[in-house]
């Protein structure tokens, strides 16, 4: 039977997994950082990663932008928008993603299923920065975290529950650990951005709270905390929180082994041993 | 008129490098070639690289930065950035 052994949150940025695989020395500390998460991973021995992101507008746009999807394939390769960064071709679970599908969807929660995929950086640079992630296979569930409307925190917090339920009724012998990937105050290319690049944290006292709330095991407040209003003066890129809220929807509510923000990133490294 | 052709052809430079060879060759032509079709101001914005008017006029802030990744329509990401900031100078200083 299928069981949720660890879960884990992070974030993405692909500039920093970039200077990471040149070996910046700059970077020590979020080297260290996702060096802490890749010792977690591999004494969770997971064999499958299910992983909460936000399409950074690469799979869905023209023909439809689902709220909520998950990806039912054999492979996908990436990270299609980062040539830059190391290219990986990788498994995914199909036979997992298809119960939590089905489960989902039984379970009164519609989630929408991509059969063809790639997979962008913000799975992709992560994983490519943990070697004992690389190798697992997949299933990515995607959040419409950046096009408004965005689905609301409760709702995401509580697809996470139906991901949970299904994989607990799967017959499938899987240890599982769920991913939230993301920042929790970060603007990429507006108004909000920093006065010296294309990016900022408008609101760190935001990041700091929600890292401290998580922290705490307090999910319902970050949950509650988590509006429109907050949202939209974090950043046009915190709806990224909601991956979080997907990924701590699936355990019941305990603070972290490890938890540490890089305020002046807007993001957080955490993770939770289940078992 | 819909924003909507603005940010498809943002969204289409990341994934199709021959579009970027395009509008590095010839960016008017390259610019009246996209479906659906660009209205005639935002192909003249889009051609002078005012991503600040475009930004007032709901472009998609993620989706233009793109532009300045490609080093398209006169574009560089530290160029881009600085149109928007000087677009956005009020509500930047109104916010501190």
């Amino acid at each position: 039977m299928a069981e949720i052994v660890g879960a884990i949150g992070l974030p993405h940025n692909p500039f920093t997994a970039m200077a990471l695989h040149r070996g910046d020395a700059q970077l020590a500390d979020s080297r260290r950082l996702y060096d802490t998460l890749a010792g977690h991973l591999e004494a969770m021995a997971p064999d499958v990663l299910v992983v909460a992101t936000t399409d950074h507008y690469n799979l869905f746009f023209e023909i439809c932008v689902p709220i909520f999807a998950i990806g039912v394939a054999e492979r996908a390769t990436g990270p299609c928008d980062y040539p830059q960064l190391p290219q990986s071709d990788v498994a995914i679970d199909e036979p997992l993603a298809a119960a939590i599908q089905a489960g989902a969807v039984a379970d009164e929660f519609d989630l929408g299923r991509s059969q063809e995929f790639e997979l962008d950086h913000t799975i992709l640079a992560p994983l490519g920065l943990m070697p004992p992630a690389m190798g697992v296979p997949l299933v990515p569930v995607w959040v419409s975290g950046s096009m408004r409307p965005l689905p609301l925190a409760r709702r995401c917090f509580a697809l996470g529950g139906a991901i949970r339920r299904a994989i607990e009724r799967s017959e499938l012998p899987r240890r599982v650990v769920v991913i939230g990937s993301g920042a929790f105050s970060f603007e990429v290319g507006g108004p909000k951005m920093s006065e010296t690049s294309h990016v900022g944290v408008p609101d760190p006292g935001w990041a700091a709270r929600a890292t401290e709330l998580i922290g705490a095991g307090a999910f319902a407040d970050v949950v509650e905390q988590t509006t429109e209003r907050q949202l939209v003066a974090a950043g046009n890129a915190s709806g990224e929180i909601l991956n979080w809220l997907v990924m701590l929807g699936t355990f019941d509510p305990r603070p972290p082994v490890f938890i540490e923000a890089q305020l002046d990133e807007g993001h957080a490294f955490a993770a939770w041993r289940l078992t | 008129m819909s924003i909507y052709a603005v940010n498809k052809l943002c969204r289409r430079v990341v994934q199709e490098p021959e579009l970027v060879e395009a509008l590095k060759a010839d960016p008017d032509a390259a610019l009246r070639a996209a479906r659906p079709p660009l209205s005639d101001t935002e192909r003249e914005l889009l051609l002078a690289g005012d991503v600040g008017r475009l930004g007032r006029m709901g472009a998609n802030f993620f989706l233009m930065h793109q532009l300045g990744r490609a080093e398209v329509l006169g574009l560089t990401l530290p160029g881009y950035s600085e149109r928007i900031r000087a677009e956005y100078r009020e509500e930047r200083s109104a916010d501190r």
